[in-house]
């Protein structure tokens, strides 16, 4: 296997906005840095989401100039469709070992026109879509994916060779293998993210086995303007909802579920997909189901009360069980708490999950960066350095170190982007001694 | 169309390339970007003109870069969201293409067009193919222009000395760049240091604290003044001018036998530190441990009796002088914290009842009472706290009264609901017989670690009672013969909207944020607060530390309300941005200044008359054509291209670079012309 | 060269400290306002001086609300100084017949979303009355 060497001063695990913000930090501070991301574009789960609040910006808009400003920013190695296998102590710094995966596609040669993805004739459920639109087996991810190269999903490529007649620069090639990088690095930063509470996690709620039953993630791509219908539609029959409920806490502060946490968007994402329901849908009721309604950021209540002057329903209740009627219709039994505890039911034509925050990324296979017991990356001085993990010269990010907003995770980013520069500095200003260690743990590879 | 054709005979080397932006739909929902396509394609000059879903992202920018390249654009017009969010971004991608980043106009038709005009789909396409004639029209007397280069001080100003200055300062410091901290209170510590215990570690404040105090006075690239004020700020981003005054301490650091100097104060006045429940002396500490360590003079309430200083006359100087700091520093990071809220005489009985105080209050006399005793207040034992959240947070506009600025604080403070409930945990630890209620709207308990209050909360028996924002719970005296002097009345939503009452010897308000008055420091700075009053970032999530002012950056409370963690986090984010600015050594201003023709020039010096900034432009000697004359001339370091003097040269001679008056009279002349004139043309 | 037909036509001149931020705010909140508004990017009006208003009319622009940052403006001096121009102007607009009130100077700040819809409003209602410019220029330029 053909291994690549860098070396860089920063490592940034993760091209969402927390690793995009840190890179960026860094490098234009005159640090040189890589950044790996697992997927075949950087963007994270940002790029996925409709607007913002409590703006209300274009999501896209803010986050395609930070992936640009990546992509052109020449202190930053960008190394996407790249996973972390293994990380080495090197003195104070470390050495890292990645694989770049297959895309079966020359990355040098691949304009990004798409040739390829026309003609293929395997449809497949798209994932930057939450599975609801189609994508073809060789495509590029999304139309705003940095970089603008297209990635071949071998397991559903019937490998009838049409992309390869398509493509006018032969960049599509089946015979790609693995590629091994090694990064010498003097720190790291994990901005490995979060995943979302699974839709199947509360057998309460369906199991995720009813389809008008969705998700957050589901309503953000319902909503986004690239999304998969160009308008909000129920999963059933294609119809557009004239009753829409969200069921908050689906996935947070749940003890049955280990999850004890707030996750501390789903709130806000919720008033603000209502917000945006009710622009697309002027005539649809919409509730929402909750506990407390945690509008804490800046901006974030006046935002609130916005919404409940527009009409929105707000209903403190808890929400037992879900169940479909003959029009698979979500019918909710609801424990209403404002009205004492009476247990009524209620019937909508689409509910939404507002699923909690989970960690994405466990690094302890990989190397000793430990865990809270909440699973997210452990930070023991949360008030003083809350992106210091146990390991000194490995930092967090984002929503990597507890479940937190767009705005909480781009401060954070700066903030660990500092505390990385200041190791950095103090590690270069008294070592001289990493080239020969790197050295060694070369020779150890190729015995390996 | 005489005019047109002899415009593109003027300028025939002109080739623009002209993109209008679909916005993933944001505009192209309601402007028919093709047809601006169409349209402005037939237009002198264009040489190409494109849409994309979105210009901004990857594919669109090397679109642009291809063109620049392959088909020889060299002015660049793009139509998409507002020029303040991506004029930077094309400018890379302009530049990258090797032209000119300023050979490139932004026009904005999705804030003022494509969201503004929905109703009307043509009238709005309309106005985007006219708005874009227009940056047609300024496009084709751009002149290539470049960035002005400026040494930049490696060294920053940060003011207040609360934990998000010192952490800014600490970690700027770090980065090898000079730190001057200025604190308008004797003391470090801000805020932070009232605290007893720290949520979510529950570790000592003040250690921790403290720790990061004495780091920074032991840091060698950092200064600190303490009774320090900035009183006056000129210049710009790496090149501010600041003056602090600095008023005297009036005690030697020397100075021995605090205590006995203490004593002899005869002045006692109410003591900040413990919010009004002791007092203190006019020389004071704010408490033991304090740093710096020496005693300070309130000058504000001294009466300079001399008492003092027959204790002891070596340490002591009752001769209030002010002095004059000047720091030349590249960026200054505004730390000025909060305060808490202060309620209305009456609110929920605040100043009608003394048994009614508020959350800092309450932290302070948890701390004073000591832990092995019965919790008192007053000489009263205290058995039962209500406790009420929302005080001076989430006010509704028709239900609460405004502020005496007219503002209702309609934010919430983000802060108090996990601070409440952490002191909950605190009272029950120490005092397991106090009963308490908690009076609440939301539990807003969020961060990492957080939620762990709410549940020790409601496992130590606190009884929560939840109120509705427009039926507030009311505080009262209690009838004749209660235990407890008052009682809260309230409908509680927990138990289906039931009339309750809630007798108790202590109502602790759980009061939310409010910036410190800092009224004179943002004119100084000419930084803007939002409606809130906090402090205003450019943009929450692309420039979230930044102010409009280029090299201000703001850190912690000053910003909005944040609990430690964040303002730390807060601290070093602007930390990390004041390296980005100053840590090359330079910083790049944009070229928008200024510019005299000499040859229109005749030195009449209206100019330099009208000009109300310092070496600006002045009227120098040149040699023109082996002629000596005088000619206004322009220091673009000091111009801040207000364009003052151009309205003021009777000979238009002097421009804004890049923002010409020829460029705004063709832009008008496109505009009056409207579409007639380039269907006409088309 | 002009189009009697031609709706009327209101120029914004904003600066980007206030006026022209505040009309992108007003956009944030998607508010519909007539579209016959133009609005150009300014650094500070102290720039235009009095003939560049008059020679606007004179091409045919209708109205013209010049949205300044007013006592925010970020510019020493620069608030008065526009003013004193406006105020100079006036007496010009007169001596050729062109209504005063079609020139009209605001402070508009960058949240000022309601400010800036009722200068909108004004000068619609205005041209609504007085109607186009070109009935009071006799001689176009």
């Amino acid at each position: 296997m053909a291994t690549n060497k860098i070396k860089v001063d920063a490592l940034v695990v993760g091209g969402g906005i927390s690793g995009m913000q840190t890179a960026l930090d860094l490098a234009d501070q005159g640090y040189q840095v890589a950044l790996v991301e697992k997927e075949a574009s950087i963007g994270g789960k940002m790029i996925a989401l409709s607007k913002v609040f409590p703006t209300l910006d274009c999501c896209s808009c803010i986050t395609t100039p930070k992936m640009s400003a990546v992509a052109h920013q020449e202190n930053i190695t960008l190394l996407t469709y790249c996973e972390v296998d293994h990380i080495k102590q090197n003195g104070k710094g470390f050495i890292v070992g990645a694989t770049n995966k297959p895309r079966y596609v020359d990355m040098d040669l691949c304009t990004g026109c798409r040739q390829c993805e026309y003609v293929c004739p395997v449809d497949l459920k798209n994932p930057f879509d939450n599975n609801l639109g189609a994508i073809r087996a060789i495509r590029v991810p999304f139309s705003t994916a940095v970089p603008q190269k297209v990635v071949l999903d071998i397991d559903n490529c019937i490998l009838c060779g049409k992309c390869q007649t398509a493509c006018a620069v032969d960049a599509i090639d089946f015979t790609q293998q693995p590629e091994e990088i090694m990064i010498e690095t003097d720190s790291i930063l994990l901005a490995t993210g979060f995943e979302v509470t699974p839709k199947d996690a509360k057998k309460e709620y369906g199991n995720g086995k009813l389809l008008n039953v969705i998700d957050g993630l589901d309503m953000e791509r319902l909503l986004a303007p690239t999304g998969p219908y160009g308008h909000v539609l129920r999963p059933s029959d294609g119809k557009e909802p004239d009753s829409i409920a969200y069921v908050q806490c689906a996935g947070s502060r749940d003890e049955t579920l280990g999850v004890e946490y707030c996750s501390r968007v789903c709130c806000m994402y919720a008033i603000k997909q209502a917000m945006l329901l009710s622009g697309a849908l002027p005539l649809a009721d919409i509730t929402i189901y909750y506990m407390d309604i945690r509008a804490f950021g800046k901006g974030y209540e006046q935002f609130y009360q916005n919404a409940k002057a527009m009409g929105i329903q707000f209903i403190k209740g808890k929400v037992a069980k879900i169940k479909e009627d003959e029009n698979q219709n979500p019918v909710f039994r609801v424990e209403m708490v404002d009205e004492g505890g009476s247990v009524v039911e209620h019937t909508h034509d689409l509910a939404v999950l507002s699923v909690g925050m989970l960690p994405s990324f466990d690094p302890t296979p990989i190397f000793n960066v430990p865990n809270d017991t909440d699973g997210f990356i452990m930070t023991p001085d949360q008030n003083f350095s809350a992106s210091l993990t146990m390991i000194p010269g490995i930092f967090a990010a984002g929503a990597a170190t507890g479940p937190m907003d767009i705005v909480d995770s781009i401060m954070t980013a700066g903030s660990a982007a500092s505390a990385a520069s200041a190791y950095i500095k103090s590690q270069q200003n008294g070592k001289e001694e990493s080239s020969s260690k790197i050295a060694d743990l070369q020779k150890e590879s190729q015995h390996a | 169309m005489p005019e047109k054709k002899d415009l593109q005979k003027d300028n025939e080397d002109i080739r623009i390339g002209v993109y209008t932006c679909y916005c993933g739909g944001n505009i192209s929902d309601i402007v028919d970007c093709e047809k601006v396509r169409e349209l402005t394609e037939t237009l002198p000059n264009v040489v190409v003109s494109r849409t994309d879903m979105s210009m901004c992202s990857d594919a669109g920018q090397a679109m642009i870069e291809e063109d620049i390249r392959k088909h020889g654009v060299n002015r660049v017009v793009i139509g998409a969201c507002a020029p303040s969010l991506h004029e930077q971004t094309f400018r890379g991608a302009v530049a990258r293409a090797g032209l000119n980043p300023f050979l490139y106009y932004h026009v904005g038709i999705r804030e003022q067009d494509s969201w503004v005009h929905h109703g009307n789909h043509e009238a709005a396409t309309e106005k985007a193919i006219v708005l874009m004639n227009s940056g047609l029209a300024k496009a084709r007397l751009l002149k290539p222009l470049k960035p002005i280069k400026l040494t930049a001080q490696k060294h920053a100003l940060v003011i207040g000395g609360g934990v998000a200055g010192l952490r800014s300062a600490w970690d700027i410091a770090n980065q090898d760049i000079k730190v001057t901290l200025v604190e308008k209170s004797p003391f470090l510590g801000g805020r932070m240091a009232q605290l007893e215990t720290v949520f979510p570690t529950n570790k000592p404040a003040r250690d921790s604290l403290h720790e990061l105090i004495e780091k920074v006075i032991d840091h060698p690239s950092i200064t600190i003044h303490t009774q320090a004020e900035v009183k006056s700020m000129s210049g710009y981003i790496g090149d501010f001018n600041i003056k602090i005054e600095q008023i005297s301490r009036g005690v030697s650091s020397e100075l021995a036998d605090q205590e006995a100097v203490i004593d002899s104060c005869p002045v006692e006045v109410s003591d900040e530190f413990n919010y009004g429940l002791k007092t203190r002396k006019a020389i004071y500490q704010a408490y033991p441990g304090n740093f710096p360590s020496t005693l300070a003079i309130d000058w504000e309430n001294c009466t300079l009796c001399g008492k003092c200083e027959k204790v002891n006359s070596s340490g002591i100087d009752l001769k209030k002088k002010s002095e004059i700091i000047d720091v030349n520093v590249g960026a200054v990071v505004v730390a000025t914290g909060f305060k808490p809220y202060e309620p209305r005489q009456g609110e929920y009985g605040y100043g009608d009842f003394k048994e009614v105080i508020t959350l800092p209050q309450m932290i302070r006399l948890l701390a004073l009472n000591g832990k092995d005793k019965a919790l008192m207040f007053k000489g009263r034992t205290v058995r039962n706290i209500g406790l009420i959240h929302c005080v001076g947070s989430r006010h509704v506009p028709g239900i609460h009264e405004p502020q005496e600025d007219g503002k209702v604080n309609d934010y919430c403070s983000r802060v108090c609901c996990t601070a409440t409930l952490h002191m909950t945990n605190d009272i029950r630890q120490h005092y397991p017989d106090v009963n308490m209620y908690d009076v609440y709207e939301d539990i807003r308990t969020y961060g990492r670690n957080h939620e762990e209050y709410y549940k020790q909360a409601s496992e130590n028996l606190v009884r929560f009672v939840r109120f509705q924002a427009a039926e507030g719970p009311q505080v009262f005296a209690s009838e004749n013969g209660n235990d407890q002097p008052l009682v809260i009345k309230t409908k509680d939503y927990l138990t289906a909207g039931l009339d309750i009452e809630i007798p108790v010897d202590l109502v602790v308000l759980s009061v939310g944020f409010m910036p410190n008055p800092i009224e004179e420091l943002t004119k100084i700075l000419k930084i803007n607060p939002g409606n809130d009053r906090f402090l205003q970032e450019v943009h929450p999530k692309l420039r979230p530390v930044e102010t409009a002012v280029s090299g201000i950056i703001l850190a912690g409370t000053a910003q909005g309300p944040m609990n430690i963690q964040e303002s730390v986090t807060a601290a070093s984010a602007a930390a990390s941005k004041v390296s980005v600015l100053l840590g090359q050594g330079q910083v790049e201003l944009e070229p928008f200044v200024a510019d005299v023709d000499h040859d229109k020039c005749n030195g009449s010096g209206e100019c330099v008359q009208v000009c109300p900034y310092e070496d600006a432009i002045s009227l120098e000697e040149v040699t023109i054509n082996g002629k000596v004359c005088k000619r206004a001339v322009v220091i673009p370091a000091n111009c801040v291209g207000c364009g003052s003097c151009v309205s003021a040269c009777p000979n238009r001679a002097i421009d804004i670079q890049g923002w010409t008056l020829g460029q705004y009279e063709s832009m008008v002349d496109a505009i009056a012309e409207g579409m007639l004139a380039l269907e006409v043309s088309a | 060269m002009k189009d009697p037909e031609a709706k009327p036509k209101i120029l914004i001149l904003a600066t980007l400290s206030g006026g022209y931020a505040g009309a992108d705010s007003v956009g944030q909140l998607h508010i519909n306002y007539a579209p016959n508004v133009y609005v150009l990017p300014v650094i500070c009006p102290s720039m235009f001086a009095e003939d560049f208003y008059l020679r606007a009319f004179d091409k045919g622009i209708d109205a013209i609300v010049v949205m300044y940052s007013g006592t925010d403006c970020p510019y020493i001096g620069g608030a008065e100084r526009t003013a004193q121009i406006i105020n100079k102007t006036y007496p010009l607009m007169k001596e050729r017949g062109i209504d005063t009130r079609r020139l009209r100077l605001v402070a508009i700040c960058t949240v000022c979303t309601n400010p800036f819809l009722k200068e909108v409003n004004i000068a619609n209602d205005l041209l609504q009355e007085i109607g186009s410019v070109t009935n009071e220029i006799s001689v176009p330029a």
